[in-house]
């Protein structure tokens, strides 16, 4: 966030600097694994995904566009799409639907027993952002986590909570464009 | 659809909810719209702050030496791959000079080719000519021969009123019923012309062509005569002017040369 500024790294990676990558995985790697272990719930698969995002981030350094958007929301990108990639192909091999509730919880047990390695540096950006979901209404949030975190679509979203299809398109987009807005104050 | 409408599915998309015909309709729209290319970006920033604000988790230790030695390596061999740089200025002098070369080769063989060509073609000539000399050398040879023929006769052509001065003399060779005919001082004959030399016979009334022949500036000309009438059945020997390649007959009485056998 730009109450923040950092040294952009992904240009010098672009470049072949492996001390800027290593700069870049020091900075991201707490996060993106965090976002992993969410979405996957479980260390091994959370750290293999780790690995591939960032060689992936290395190999396509020269693809990232600063003017389209931040180096850890680009990470986070690559993360998140290997990571839905790995869950799904997991829920094809197992019929785990019916434990996606209990899922959500768990995460976030596990999540908040890991909060001591949170990394200084991040903090008042974590801060920031906790303060822009602060507003967001539980319902707004909790459909929005299904899609974000476990890959589900409208539909499925609509069947778990209950809800009709239209109710629950129209959460996820206010929920959207309030984190949206919230965006553009920091920025 | 409106931008609102397009707006709207950015915001599914961003996290991933969008269904295929929204994602359809939303990649259509957005590749010749700016605005909604910017909401895109901007949807898409924002759902990351859905990651941002879980907890950090700092991943294992050997993590980070097993994935930065992994990029390490992969940087190496990209170095070794690439193998030495080559300073573009030297590559591109050396691109030069190879197109110089090259070029410079290529006229060179063009040139060659064309001179070849044009040296078989004078060899050709040459030959032709060669060939015509040979035939040319052969005749004299056998008019050599014919003229210091034992049995060879002489004969002498005079001129008369249409050209006083010219002149003729012809070898036969009564046993082998040829002759050999050379004239002179006769005037050139025009283009649509032909000289044409009669045989006037005894036993006939009609004369016989025995040969038609031009003259140049020299005034100069030959003619050989194959399968003569025997020699008593020959009067005369005479020649006009006739249209071009002869005539059957003679078409007028306007002798240039005349004698008797």
């Amino acid at each position: 966030m730009s109450s923040m500024p950092q040294v952009a790294l992904v240009p010098a990676i672009a470049r072949g600097d492996v001390s800027a990558f290593e700069a870049l995985y020091d900075r991201y790697s707490s996060t993106i694994y965090a976002l992993l272990l969410r979405i996957l719930n479980s260390p091994d698969d959370a750290q293999e995904v780790l690995q591939e995002t960032f060689v992936k981030a290395w190999t396509n350094a020269k693809m990232f566009d600063a003017v389209r958007g931040s180096e850890v929301a680009w990470l986070i990108s690559i993360g998140r799409s290997r990571a839905i990639d790995r869950l799904r192909s997991r829920r094809l091999r197992s019929d785990r639907e019916n434990d996606a509730g209990r899922e959500i919880s768990i995460h976030s047990s596990f999540v908040e027993n890991t909060t001591g390695a949170d990394v200084a540096v991040q903090s008042q950006e974590r801060a920031a952002v906790r303060s822009a979901l602060a507003d967001l209404p539980e319902a707004q949030r909790i459909a929005l986590e299904l899609a974000y975190f476990e890959g589900l679509s409208q539909s499925e979203i609509a069947i778990k909570l209950g809800e009709p299809l239209g109710t629950v398109k129209t959460r996820m987009q206010l929920g959207m464009k309030k984190l949206r807005d919230r965006l553009r104050e920091f920025q | 659809m409106t931008h609102d409408e397009i707006e709207s599915i950015a915001a599914l998309d961003a996290i991933g909810a969008a269904t295929p015909e929204e994602q359809g309709l939303f990649a259509e729209h957005v590749r010749d719209c700016l605005s909604c290319r910017r909401a895109r970006d901007e949807y898409a920033e924002a759902a990351t702050l859905l990651a941002r604000d879980l907890a950090p988790v700092a991943p294992p230790a050997a993590l980070r030496d097993a994935i930065v030695g992994a990029v390490d390596e992969d940087d190496e061999e990209e170095t070794r791959e690439r193998g030495p740089r080559i300073n573009p200025w030297w590559l591109a002098t050396a691109a030069t000079l190879f197109l110089a070369l090259w070029g410079w080769r290529e006229i060179g063989i063009r040139v060659t080719r064309t001179d070849n060509a044009s040296k078989q073609a004078e060899i050709a000539r040459l030959e032709e000519e060669n060939r015509l000399l040979a035939q040319k050398n052969e005749k004299l040879s056998s008019e050599m021969t014919s003229l210091s023929a034992a049995g060879t006769r002489t004969i002498a052509l005079v001129g008369k009123e249409v050209a006083p001065s010219a002149s003729a003399r012809v070898f036969l060779e009564p046993e082998r019923r040829r002759a050999i005919v050379f004239f002179h001082n006769l005037p050139p004959n025009a283009g649509d012309k032909s000289y044409q030399l009669w045989i006037i016979r005894a036993d006939q009334p009609a004369p016989m062509s025995a040969g038609v022949f031009d003259v140049t500036e020299s005034g100069s000309a030959s003619l050989t005569v194959e399968n003569l009438p025997v020699e008593t059945e020959m009067k005369a020997l005479a020649v006009t002017l006739e249209p071009k390649g002869g005539a059957a007959q003679p078409t007028n009485t306007r002798f240039y040369v005349m004698g008797t056998t």
